[in-house]
């Protein structure tokens, strides 16, 4: 734990030094500029100790200075004098943390750190939950939003429907409109799936085991088979192997569809040499995996959007804006790494990096 | 039941389409009714059709749509001339209704050229209650 002194005077930084070394790191400076140096090379400091007799500016107006441009470190004042005045301009003006009089006890010293340590974690953890709670609830909006787009959206389709089913009564008629209502559940699920996925990859823990990237890929391959005949998409594996790989196999298979998946969805249909490949190597203990298309590829102006939350480049198809969030979050996770390069109507290859663990 | 309506839809999804033209098809008889799928086919067609052939036309319009959405096409309509307005009424179909106050209905159902926000699903119901609160005006 890092601790800065500031006194003009050198015997007092010795001997605050002499007796707390052993148990911290003490940094010293005689002069206000060098103890403002101090701060801006050694950002870690936790607590600063200011005298309040300084040539220049007193210890509160040093205070008063930091409290802006260093707000982290938490601020003592030590001074010989217990002058009313004194001691409220350092708590209003320096935002002191304590006041420790002079000459002081080893005691009062640790004591005053101690507290100030807690003081210091309490704060900067209440700063990392408050990020976190913003970014929570930044998502939880954009739930409310999508939750009632996409459910709500869906379901009064088919209330409608079977509004309307009263007065149909050609049968052709109702076939037709019991396969668009097919195509709307089908939507639905889909999207309660992904948000199971969303769910289960932010709260979810790892399940570690050896991974065989050949057998993933051929449990994959024929459900993308099969889409490669309907679409006329030429579909290519190339999986090396030869070491053992260790991490997670059920965010690996969730990157591995949601990019498959994407990769067959977004084609460009009036190309006549559409193809998807995947190609995944391991080697030294790193599993990088390529997936390429041939599809209508992304502009420049939206790649640096495509991982957020509901963001959609497209809406020429249905799509839930979960897909490659997941894939995000399934990556970090998994502590690896993902690169996009694009080129409009040419195709899009991913590139991703998974470490074994 | 015959009106002096015609209908155009506009709806990327294929089952609010149907279920849309099939409501009014079953309320009112020898009704024309154009779909589509986007906004932007919709504008066009509007633009080109500025003749008095036709009879005025109910446009029922979705919010969320590819290449043109509802409020994009708002914006286009509102720029053509008032006597192309003139023959149709807006009326957007969203999936939560202004009631329920989400801004992006809200700030729609305040534009000059839209009567009114009705909640999906449409039914025959709502259907016949909007058209009788539209006689009076015209």
């Amino acid at each position: 734990m890092k601790i800065l002194y500031v006194d003009d005077e050198p015997d007092n930084l010795v001997g605050f030094k002499a007796s707390l070394r052993l148990d911290y790191q003490i940094l010293t400076a005689v002069t206000i500029p060098q103890a403002i140096s101090c701060l801006d090379n050694h950002p870690e400091i936790k607590v600063v100790f200011c005298d309040q007799r300084m040539p220049v500016k007193t210890g509160v107006e040093f205070f008063e200075e930091i409290r802006v441009s260093h707000p982290l470190p938490v601020r003592i004042l030590l001074t010989a004098y217990t002058d009313v005045e004194a001691i409220i301009d350092a708590i209003n003006r320096g935002n002191i943390f304590r006041y420790v009089k002079k000459p002081w006890t080893e005691a009062d010293i640790i004591s005053a750190i101690d507290e100030a340590n807690k003081f210091y974690m309490a704060n900067s953890m209440l700063s990392i939950k408050n990020d976190e709670l913003q970014k929570a609830y930044n998502e939880l909006d954009k739930f409310a939003y999508s939750i009632s787009h996409d459910i709500r959206g869906p379901l009064s389709g088919i209330l409608g429907a079977i509004n309307v089913a009263r007065e149909i009564e050609d049968v052709e008629e109702m076939k037709e409109m019991l396969f668009l209502m097919g195509k709307s559940l089908n939507k639905l699920d889909t999207y309660i799936l992904s948000m199971h996925d969303y769910y289960s990859l932010q709260r979810g823990e790892l399940k570690i085991k050896e991974l065989d990237f050949n057998k993933i890929i051929d449990d994959l391959k024929p459900m993308y088979t099969v889409l490669s005949k309907t679409n006329k998409v030429a579909f290519n594996v190339s999986v090396e192997q030869e070491e053992i790989f260790r991490s997670d196999d059920v965010p690996v298979k969730l990157i591995l569809n949601n990019l498959l998946s994407n990769a067959f969805k977004y084609q460009d249909k009036k190309n006549k040499n559409k193809s998807v490949d995947v190609i995944v190597k391991v080697q030294n203990s790193l599993a990088t995996i390529y997936v390429k298309d041939t599809g209508i590829g992304i502009l420049g102006t939206h790649i640096g959007e495509i991982f957020n939350l509901f963001y959609r480049a497209n809406f020429q198809e249905v799509g839930s804006g979960f897909g490659l969030y997941n894939v995000k979050s399934a990556i970090l996770k998994l502590n690896g790494q993902i690169e996009v390069t694009s080129v409009l109507h040419q195709g899009t290859t991913f590139r991703v990096t998974i470490p074994s663990v | 039941m015959n009106i002096e309506y015609s209908f155009i839809v506009i709806d990327d999804n294929e089952l609010d389409c149907f279920v849309i033209q099939k409501v009014i098809q079953h309320t009112y008889k020898n009704v024309s009714i154009d779909t589509f799928h986007n906004g932007l086919g919709a504008i066009e067609m509007i633009r080109n059709h500025s003749g008095n052939d036709r009879p005025p036309a109910i446009i029922f319009l979705d919010l969320q749509m590819p290449v043109m959405d509802g409020p994009e096409f708002i914006e286009e309509f509102e720029n053509l001339p008032s006597e192309i307005q003139n023959n149709y009424v807006i009326v957007v179909l969203s999936i939560l209704s202004a009631a329920r106050y989400p801004v992006d209905v809200f700030r729609i159902s305040h534009h000059p050229s839209v009567n009114c926000v009705i909640e999906k699903p449409l039914i025959k119901e709502k259907l016949i209650k909007l058209l009788v609160q539209l006689k009076p005006g015209d």
